[in-house]
């Protein structure tokens, strides 16, 4: 058992250990003893002792090292010795769970403190005489039975030759975190690089359990009929996810959700194509995979920071609260969208049909190139073209009749299509885009 | 709140002076105030920081950072409110405050501290020539009676609350007018007393009964005062000058540096001779000075010593000189021993570290010269060194070694209060009452010498306590 929350003093640790914990967590107080001074400035980048920023002019203000931090546990320590000495205990083993030896203090002064009765904290129970109070074995989290071993194996000749190979097994929702062992596999070998496009491609059909697809490197495609708990694809690093329904399903794909709460989870890179509706906070932390899905729930791209998110149906409230960075495109038919979104930091703008002339950094591209660039081109422009690629690829990968049905009728879905861009982040492309093109005017001087 | 890369795009600008030149013929302020555009700038280096360290390095807790907001977004009138709010009297700290709030400013770990003392200073300047200042007449007398003894900063400040609470309060002050050390210790210089003038009728309208001229235990029994009113607060300050005890140390020619700043301050108030000095005129004019004590009254000392036209001027410390930049990661945000050059040592002396005096050479009546000795100091005792005997030339010598304590002899002896160690009257930090009951104490009386800024503090405490003390509850801040 672990205890953390304002742990600063031999005394917390003392307390924490006849309470139960075996384990201590502190934060604040060595970050203190590295140098924090509590500025509460660690999201401005402001930070005048270095802590927290990346400006290197600041940071060249740390004076933290290691042996402050390392210093400072010698005297929790020491105190923490004190108290056990002064108590009688020679091991901290012998504390844990002991609360007959707690006693409470009332504190008559504070109104805060009336109310309170601890009564049941410091509740011994009766415990077995052969039974322990403290950790005494290591939990087994069965990993010798997962299923990525499985697919490390049968994928070894892809993994160590690039050798594409194609596999194809059934999945249960006790399968958890499907492919994160492979892919950490992967980056082992080949770094965040990965392998090229499709090297790895695994087939599977059921019912995916938590956190399918996970950390999903460069080179692999999971391609699921079926459907998937909550948090697929969480960290995504620049694999594909493809999650579809089986084509005998008589449902709408657009009205059923088919992967559960919190997909995309602080993605970084890689595509998904979701045949079927998310549940809520869906590519929540997103900061560079690109995703198509068919409906989405409440809080959508919350705090995303980059990449592109398409729904292709209707999302829930508090759409892009928080969103600093990437783009979201919503086909709105009904016009009800623009109640949805949390308007703090977005924009909602029209998709230009024309095209633009000046192809800026680059125009989209159908295929990726490798998993720093996935072909979506220079995000200030291009957004027909973009988007249009996007439902082209989600058709193609999940065969979507929604996608298949714009498609069809491509110039009307355009007109009822909104994007979503965040103010700042369009300021600073714009910003960026001033700067390469002042440095290429002088260059060419 | 502010400008959060304030501090990375300014530097440090602390307010100028006019040229030695142009102000050692007078004994006028030589402060050159900031432009507006000047401070508000200084005040965006303010980082608004989460623990705002000056609040405790502040003895009254200013709200720094909330002002040096105020000030960069130009609401001056605010930033006044805000700063009256913890501190009576700005106009006086933002002047001869050394400012501790500046030393555990957040921004002097590794730069420069934002000028909160010229910044405190600014604003209420601009209040009183604005007309923001007015008296705060409290709506509802509590018919209570309150005796200050003592109108030294502490006297004001206790005296102020204690009559916005309500209480009809008398100030008593032995000298013929109110001040204490800050009218008469204080150089113009460094403080013009026309500010002291104008709080006076502030405080007047506010119902503030001011009583100089009239020392307790000499003019008036202390028992009377207690007789007759509901309480009493002792803030008379620690006048007892530590003396010199040296072979020669009682000609003429060596004095207390109070007995001279205060002959300065009464001719610069436009007082005769005779009534500025009635035991004679003390004057450096043409003498070879020597000061002994290396604190702030005694760079007070040199600075008036100057002004009247000293033919040297020499100041002499016993500890050693201190470092000129202080170590931070030790000191920090506490007040660093450091070398401290004052704005009176700019306009010239020589000074002296690690000097011990050892006898006063002359002929029994005046003196030539001051025989010293080096002394080195290890584990922190003194050692003098054998053979470094040396002799200064001395007409003057003015003894500023600090105070020991309140004087005993009439108020504190009639009183009957418990004295503590040290010689301070008895009273904690949290009720101010002395062993006496009805009785109270505060400033250096309490605490023992110190800035104004702790007395100014101490005053506005002991106030909450007195009004607690006689209404059964109080609504001033402590």
């Amino acid at each position: 058992m672990q205890v953390d929350g304002g742990i600063r003093t031999g005394r917390d640790v003392a307390i924490g250990a006849l309470l139960g914990a075996d384990e201590f967590g502190f934060s604040t107080a060595p970050l203190i003893a590295a140098g924090c001074i509590m500025m509460r400035k660690c999201h401005l980048n402001t930070c005048p002792v270095g802590v927290a920023t990346q400006d290197p002019e600041l940071r060249k203000r740390f004076t933290g090292q290691p042996e402050h931090v390392i210093n400072y546990f010698f005297f929790v320590a020491e105190e923490l010795r004190a108290i056990m000495a002064e108590m009688g205990f020679r091991t901290l083993d012998e504390m844990v769970g002991r609360v007959d030896r707690l006693d409470m203090t009332r504190m008559h002064r504070h109104w805060k403190a009336r109310g309170i009765n601890l009564d049941r904290l410091l509740h011994a129970p009766e415990i077995p005489a052969d039974a322990a109070l403290r950790q005494t074995e290591r939990q087994d989290h069965g990993l010798g039975g997962a299923m990525d071993l499985k697919l490390i194996a049968d994928a070894k000749v892809a993994i160590e030759a690039k050798t594409p190979v194609q596999l194809s097994y059934e999945i249960r929702n006790v399968n958890r975190t499907l492919g994160a062992m492979l892919s950490g596999e992967i980056a082992k070998a080949h770094g965040h690089e990965g392998l090229p496009p499709d090297t790895i491609r695994v087939n599977l059909t059921g019912v995916a359990g938590q956190s399918f697809g996970a950390w999903t490197a460069h080179g692999v495609t999971l391609d699921l009929v079926g459907d998937a708990n909550d948090y697929v694809g969480k960290g995504l690093s620049g694999g594909r996810l493809i999650v579809r329904q089986p084509e005998s399903a008589p449902r709408a794909a657009n009205e059923n959700i088919i992967v559960g709460n919190t997909v995309l989870y602080g993605a970084i890179a890689g595509e998904a194509y979701f045949n079927g509706v998310a549940g809520e906070r869906f590519a929540v932390r997103n900061s560079g995979a690109i995703a198509v899905v068919e409906g989405a729930g409440d809080h959508a791209c919350e705090y995303m920071t980059g990449g592109v998110v398409v729904v292709l149906g209707k999302t829930g409230r508090n759409f892009a609260a928080g969103m600093s960075g990437g783009v979201a495109y919503v086909y709105d038919p009904e016009g009800a969208f623009e109640s949805l979104i949390n308007p703090a930091q977005v924009d909602l703008v029209p998709i230009n049909a024309e095209g633009d002339l000046d192809k800026g950094t680059g125009r989209p591209q159908q295929r990726g190139r490798s998993v720093h660039d996935f072909g979506m081109g220079d995000i200030l422009r291009h957004d027909a073209e973009r988007l249009r690629i996007l439902v082209e690829r989600h058709q193609l990968h999940t065969g979507s009749a929604v996608a298949a049905e714009l498609l069809a009728d491509w110039d009307t879905a355009l007109s009822q299509f909104i994007k979503v861009m965040p103010r700042d982040y369009k300021r600073a492309l714009e910003t960026l885009e001033a700067e390469r093109l002042e440095a290429a005017s002088v260059a060419a001087e | 709140m502010g400008k959060d890369t304030g501090f990375l795009e300014l530097d440090r600008r602390e307010r100028d002076y006019l040229d030695p030149t142009q102000r050692l013929n007078n004994y006028r302020e030589f402060v050159v105030q900031p432009s507006d555009g000047a401070l508000s700038d200084q005040a965006s280096r303010c980082m608004d920081c989460g623990i705002p360290y000056c609040h405790n390095g502040c003895p009254v807790n200013n709200m720094i950072p909330d002002w040096n907001h105020l000030v960069y977004e130009g609401d001056w009138k605010n930033a006044l409110d805000v700063l009256h709010s913890t501190n009576n009297f700005p106009e006086f700290t933002g002047r001869i405050c050394p400012a501790p709030c500046e030393a555990s400013c957040t921004l002097n770990i590794v730069d420069q501290p934002v000028t909160i003392k010229s910044i405190e200073c600014a604003i209420i300047d601009r209040g009183w020539k604005e007309g923001w200042v007015h008296p705060q007449v409290p709506a509802v007398k509590t018919g209570k009676l309150v005796a200050v003894i003592g109108s030294g900063p502490a006297g004001l400040a206790c005296a102020q609350q204690l009559a916005r609470a309500g209480h009809s309060v008398t100030v008593f002050e032995k000298s013929d007018r109110i001040g204490g050390l800050l009218r008469y210790g204080i150089p113009d210089f460094k403080m013009e007393k026309h500010l002291i003038n104008r709080r006076a009728v502030q405080m007047e309208a506010e119902g503030v009964e001011f009583r100089t001229s009239k020392e307790v235990g000499v003019d008036i029994s202390f028992a009377s005062l207690k007789e007759n009113f509901d309480a009493v607060v002792l803030s008379g300050g620690a006048e007892d000058a530590r003396p010199l005890s040296i072979p020669g140390a009682e000609m003429s020619g060596v004095r207390l540096a109070m007995e001279f700043l205060t002959q300065q301050n009464k001719r610069n108030a436009g007082d005769t001779e005779e009534r500025a000095a009635p035991r004679g005129s003390l004057l450096a004019t043409g003498k070879h000075v020597v000061v002994i004590g290396g604190g702030d009254t005694g760079s007070d000392c040199v600075g008036t010593s100057n002004r009247q036209g000293a033919a040297s001027v020499t100041q002499l410390e016993i500890m050693p000189k201190p470092p000129e930049h202080e170590d931070k990661a030790l000191t920090w945000p506490d007040w660093p021993v450091k070398l401290r050059t004052s704005s009176s040592h700019e306009e010239g002396v020589d000074r002296d570290w690690a000097v011990l005096t050892k006898r006063v050479v002359g002929d029994g009546e005046t003196i030539t010269g001051l025989q010293c000795a080096r002394v080195e100091w290890v584990d922190g005792k003194m050692r003098e060194i054998v053979g470094s005997e040396f002799t200064l030339r001395a007409d003057l010598i003015l003894l500023a070694m600090g105070f020991v304590g309140p004087k005993k002899k009439g108020l504190l002896e009639q009183a009957g209060v418990e004295l503590t160690g040290r010689g301070n009257v008895e009273a904690d930090e949290q009720s101010y009452a002395t062993s006496e009951p009805g009785v109270f104490a505060c400033g250096d009386m309490r605490r023992g010498q110190s800035l104004v800024v702790w007395a100014i503090r101490e005053g506005r405490q002991c106030a909450a306590s007195v009004d607690e003390a006689l209404m059964g509850a109080t609504q001033l801040p402590r």
